[in-house]
């Protein structure tokens, strides 16, 4: 596996929707100012270099995130990033599973897909409930139901029912996401093939088996876009440099990103 | 007046379906693909309860019109336990279902905080600490002063706590009132 550095300073903001970029002024020759994008993920940029031929590849870097909230969250952090050609997401959950044990994190490893999880901790039929049922389920719960996404109910949900029981669990692994929560991740059918690590309730990292073609990248970020857009943030437009780089696709592959310090927090308890 | 996610902090008292709470716990989750939450455990002022609710960041609760006053427990009719505010003299009442653990260390003007919501007392918590005299236990056996086993008492207000093994009928213990456990002779 390669080592890799990639810029920090980018000319596009992500269109994650709810990740935002810290924007930077940057003065150029003849006094020309312009607006750059600290990363929040090096993600595209190692995505670039796959594209390229470049097998597989790893980073460790600070990324940048505003707006960020909460104990563990911060608006910098180390961030692992690796990518691996011809893998599942099976096999990449299996190469990390090495890797903490490695770190010597040896506790047996809890592996369900997200509807196992929804049923082990709820009775709700996570994959089979349309936005209508979810909101029935919220209501009975007396949370409120005014998202009109599915995903952000999905996740209301998920955060309600089912993270706090993971808390006593010390290394698992959720996978196959609904198909609405694919972000960057292949989708087969219902699910997507995304994948999460959680080490005693705090989510760790974050993986897909990766999209390949540059036209569904595109239909992806548009939809991110558009939301961005409904929800009056900031930034609304897309890297077409990248793109253009991605034109000839990328090969099938598996990558991950890992939380630096919530990582080596998890290990020294 | 109203609360958002973002001033939430422990201690603070808000209205949750119709009820007067308390918060005990709040934290923010951030998943890294989604919007930001408040996972919130609250106490039920008026059953006791604690539960839990997850809120969208940015969502607000109606400020609690509550108050902790240090009181002074007068008597009991029976129906009607009677407090009076020290300062104002103002006098108020609960009635049996609200006492909760209260019933059990509470004797005429004992010191206690009446909990009031709108100005109507809904709880009452006992000092941590009461001294209470021991109305019924079985005789120790002589000589045992290691209080190894310990052994049933009846307090004057009812109350059941293990006592060592030398304490006897008359004597006045003190009792910690949040574990309902005998900590020493007063």
């Amino acid at each position: 596996m390669t080592e890799v550095v990639t810029p920090t300073l980018l000319n596009a903001p992500t269109t994650d929707v709810y990740i935002d970029s810290i924007e930077v002024s940057v003065n150029q020759a003849l006094s020309k100012s312009s607006q750059l994008y600290l990363h929040t993920s090096p993600e595209l940029e190692m995505k670039r270099l796959l594209s390229k031929g470049s097998g597989d590849i790893f980073q460790i870097c600070q990324v940048f995130r505003d707006n960020e909230q909460g104990r563990i969250n911060s608006n910098e952090f180390t961030m692992l990033e690796f990518y691996r050609v011809d893998f599942t997401m099976h096999q990449l959950m299996d190469e990390i599973a090495e890797l903490l044990a490695a770190l010597g994190k040896n506790e047996p490893i809890k592996k369900m897909s997200y509807a196992e999880v929804f049923f082990e901790y709820s009775d709700i039929d996570i994959l089979n409930s349309d936005i209508n049922d979810l909101k029935t389920i919220l209501n009975s719960l007396d949370l409120n139901s005014d998202d009109e996404w599915i995903e952000d109910i999905q996740m209301h949900l998920f955060v309600h029912l089912i993270e706090p029981k993971l808390k006593e669990i010390p290394l698992c692994f959720i996978y196959d996401f609904p198909k609405d929560q694919a972000a960057l991740a292949e989708i087969h059918g219902p699910v997507a093939h995304r994948f999460e690590m959680y080490i005693n309730g705090t989510e760790i990292a974050n993986g897909y088996q990766e999209i390949q073609s540059a036209q569904e990248y595109r239909d992806r970020f548009n939809e991110e876009l558009n939301k961005r857009k409904a929800l009056s943030k900031p930034f609304e437009f897309l890297d077409n440099s990248f793109l253009k780089d991605l034109e000839g696709g990328l090969p099938y592959c598996s990558g991950v990103a890992i939380g630096i310090e919530r990582l080596y927090s998890s290990l020294s308890l | 007046m109203n609360y958002s996610t973002s001033q939430f902090k422990n201690g603070m008292k808000l209205m949750l379906d119709g009820n007067p709470c308390s918060i005990v716990n709040n934290e923010i989750v951030k998943p890294g693909k989604g919007q930001a939450f408040n996972r919130v455990k609250f106490k039920d002022l008026i059953t006791g309860k604690t539960l839990e609710k997850t809120f969208k960041s940015g969502e607000s609760l109606e400020a609690a019109d509550v108050m902790e006053l240090e009181m002074q427990y007068l008597y009991s009719d029976g129906e009607k336990w009677h407090f009076m505010d020290p300062v104002s003299f103002e006098q108020f009442d609960l009635g049996k279902e609200s006492m909760g653990t209260a019933l059990s260390y509470l004797v005429e003007q004992d010191k206690c905080i009446v909990t009031l919501w709108n100005n109507n007392p809904i709880s009452v918590t006992p000092p941590n600490h009461v001294i209470l005299e021991v109305t019924d236990t079985d005789p120790g056996l002589k000589g045992d002063t290691a209080g190894t086993g310990g052994k049933p008492a009846t307090l004057n207000t009812g109350v059941v706590v293990q006592v060592p093994l030398f304490v006897s009928i008359g004597d006045k213990v003190k009792v910690d009132t949040r574990t309902n456990e005998y900590s020493g002779r007063a």
